[in-house]
């Protein structure tokens, strides 16, 4: 098997005497796309916030393709590779579409400390924001602000952005909450074709349980902050105490 | 090869504002032909240099969202560094030029200081820092008056081609000669020094705001966590704008201590200069540039204008009951503090924010 893109050894944070992320050691490998599931509060979200540096891990580690990034600030992480969309929407509000996505792409150019020359003149920054765009079917709305838009296409500008950062490892975090299920199938389909890629590691935080059959080559379930199951998702889906902690209370959470 | 789906729509509110701007920037040029008396001069250099200043404090609270109120600190750095060295060192370009280095290196300091203990907290903190910084720098040019001159502040001489007796040009008679009844002597030299070096000051700021650099301070103005996590380092951005804003507020502040040949507390470091600043800035409109020409036109005219208007009025109603008593020039700041109230109520973006964004609304849509 090839060497993974991220790794996780004994990562834990804990909020004075609360746990909400316990000793979680887990490998993620290029190709593979891994959906975390468990109910909530189990820590998925936190788990996230740990690997992409928004919260400061208490012990244990983060590893990118053998470098620690433990310690890393959020923005050197998504130079490492490390990607993040989020479960609530993230955006810039009232900058447009277009301008979201070209920051991204910026970012990873790392064009930002350009200050004299205007932006018209990074052709090449817009061109790929352009594709984006249009890879996600938002070109129409280029110059709406992102605040104007209906919910269904924030998220998808949500994982625009993520796209546009080009990452190694991509985390969407419920990518498809609170969307129509005429909008869901658009997010659902980018995921698909960032996981057609092969070369990607993908995350994915989800409760729908198609969602999860459809996309998932394997499956992880987080429960008290703690490593429950990991493996195949037939496997894992029909293991018992999956079933005992989980998708008892989760099935009727989400009906 | 560009979509012309992604072409920027064009927007009639920005048209008429940047169209406002190209007036005043004209009427700022030809100023010493278009009103040719001292007050007007003295105007017309004020509203150049607080342009300049406005539009550096812009950067910080409209572009990038930080609140500081250190802003007419880095102003009188520049200033009181020239005014130091001119005194020393006798009228010179020596001394601005070196008053403008010293001014613009210590501004850096103090921001890169301020910036890095203090941007990595809350927003309410670091404007209270700034506070802090900005008094104790306030209460030290007034005690240490060997140097500073203390309340009185330090008159000096500016270089000599900006002298009044200078002449930059004579006729046959050697006297100084003329042009359309302006005397082309020192003092138009002085002002159109002030007029060139506003203006550079200020295009350099547009090519900042329009860079990408400029598009990760609007980022971080929006949401700072999310700039983070797509790969800017906010906390390296912030201050390096803080320092950028200090560098050019201090840069005005030299230009300005030239200008005046005076420097004082109440001229270049006082909280009402910021109390002004700030209004400009909401008045024309935040993150915008062109909001800080617009404030700083209309809130410099009504300073220097408005008891005279009120004056006139009131006089020219003497007949009527009331009217020339609530008109009576001394009631200026009345006034002036009602035309405040009108304009954040109507103008709740500012002049400038305002009416491109109305501009929008109409014009382009999506």
């Amino acid at each position: 098997m090839t060497s993974p893109s991220l790794e996780t050894r004994d990562l834990t944070i804990r909020f004075g005497g609360h746990v909400a992320v316990n000793s979680v050691s887990c490998a993620f490998h290029p190709g593979e796309l891994t959906v975390i599931v468990g109910p909530n509060g189990a820590g998925k979200t936190t788990y996230f916030n740990l690997i992409s540096g928004q919260l400061p891990a208490t012990s244990g580690s983060v590893i990118k393709d053998g470098v620690d990034i433990t310690g890393l600030s959020p923005s050197a992480r998504a130079h490492h590779g490390v990607g993040r969309a989020f479960q609530l929407t993230n955006l810039f509000p009232q900058l447009t579409v277009l301008e979201n996505i070209r920051l991204a792409v910026q970012a990873r150019s790392r064009a930002g400390w350009s200050m004299f020359r205007p932006v018209a003149h990074f052709r090449d920054l817009t061109q790929k924001a352009e594709h984006y765009l249009e890879a996600t079917r938002l070109s129409k709305l280029a110059h709406q602000t992102a605040a104007t838009l209906p919910h269904g296409d924030q998220r998808k500008l949500e994982v625009a952005l993520l796209m546009a950062m080009e990452p190694d490892v991509y985390m969407f975090d419920e990518p498809t909450a609170g969307m129509s299920l005429d909008h869901a199938p658009d997010v659902l389909d980018l995921i698909a074709q960032i996981k057609a890629d092969r070369s990607k590691t993908v995350l994915l935080v989800e409760h729908k349980m198609d969602v999860v059959r459809a996309l998932a080559d394997r499956i992880i379930v987080l429960h008290n902050g703690e490593l429950l199951a990991d493996g195949d998702p037939a496997e894992v889906m029909s293991s018992r105490i999956v079933r005992d902690v989980y998708l008892g209370t989760a099935t009727e959470e989400t009906a | 090869m560009s979509n012309p789906m992604t072409q920027t729509p064009a927007n009639t509110g920005t048209m008429m504002v940047k169209g406002v701007v190209a007036l005043i920037a004209a009427l700022l040029l030809f100023a010493p032909f278009l009103f040719q008396d001292t007050r007007s001069l003295e105007v017309a250099a004020r509203i150049c240099i607080f342009i300049v200043l406005v539009a550096s404090f812009d950067l910080l609270i409209g572009y990038t969202g930080i609140v500081s109120f250190a802003h007419t600190m880095f102003f009188g750095f520049g200033a009181y560094g020239a005014a130091i060295l001119l005194k020393q060192m006798g009228p010179g370009w020596t001394p601005v030029i070196l008053g403008a280095l010293a001014g613009v290196g210590v501004s850096l300091v103090f921001a890169v200081v301020i910036g890095l203990l203090s941007l990595r907290v809350k927003a309410i903190f670091f404007a209270m820092i700034t506070l802090a910084a900005a008094s104790v720098v306030l209460v030290l040019a007034s005690q240490l008056s060997h140097i500073t001159g203390g309340e009185d502040g330090i008159i000096y001489k500016s270089p000599d081609l900006f002298k009044t007796a200078t002449k930059l040009a004579v006729d046959e008679d050697g006297k100084v000669l003329r042009l359309w009844g302006v005397r082309l002597n020192g003092k138009l030299a002085a002002y159109y020094f002030v007029f060139a070096t506003s203006l550079i000051l200020f295009l350099a700021m547009l090519r900042f705001v329009g860079s990408p650099f400029g598009t990760v301070l609007k980022a971080i103005r929006e949401n700072e966590a999310r700039a983070e996590a797509i790969g800017y380092r906010v906390v390296a951005y912030r201050t390096a704008v803080f320092c950028l804003s200090a560098a050019i507020a201090s840069l005005a502040g030299t230009v300005y201590a030239v200008w005046l040949k005076y420097t004082g507390p109440d001229t270049a470091l006082s909280f009402s200069i910021m109390i002004d600043i700030l209004l400009m800035v909401v008045i024309g409109g935040m993150g915008t540039m062109w909001g800080a020409v617009i404030g700083a036109v209309l809130m410099i005219l009504a300073q220097y204008y408005l008891r005279d208007l009120m004056g006139a009025a009131a006089e020219a109603t003497a007949n009527i009951p009331i009217l020339p008593q609530l008109l009576a020039p001394d009631r200026w700041l009345f006034w002036l503090g009602i035309i405040f109230i009108l304009l954040v109520y109507f103008f709740p973006k500012g002049i400038a924010g305002t009416a491109m964004e109305r501009g929008a609304a109409k014009g382009g849509g999506a």
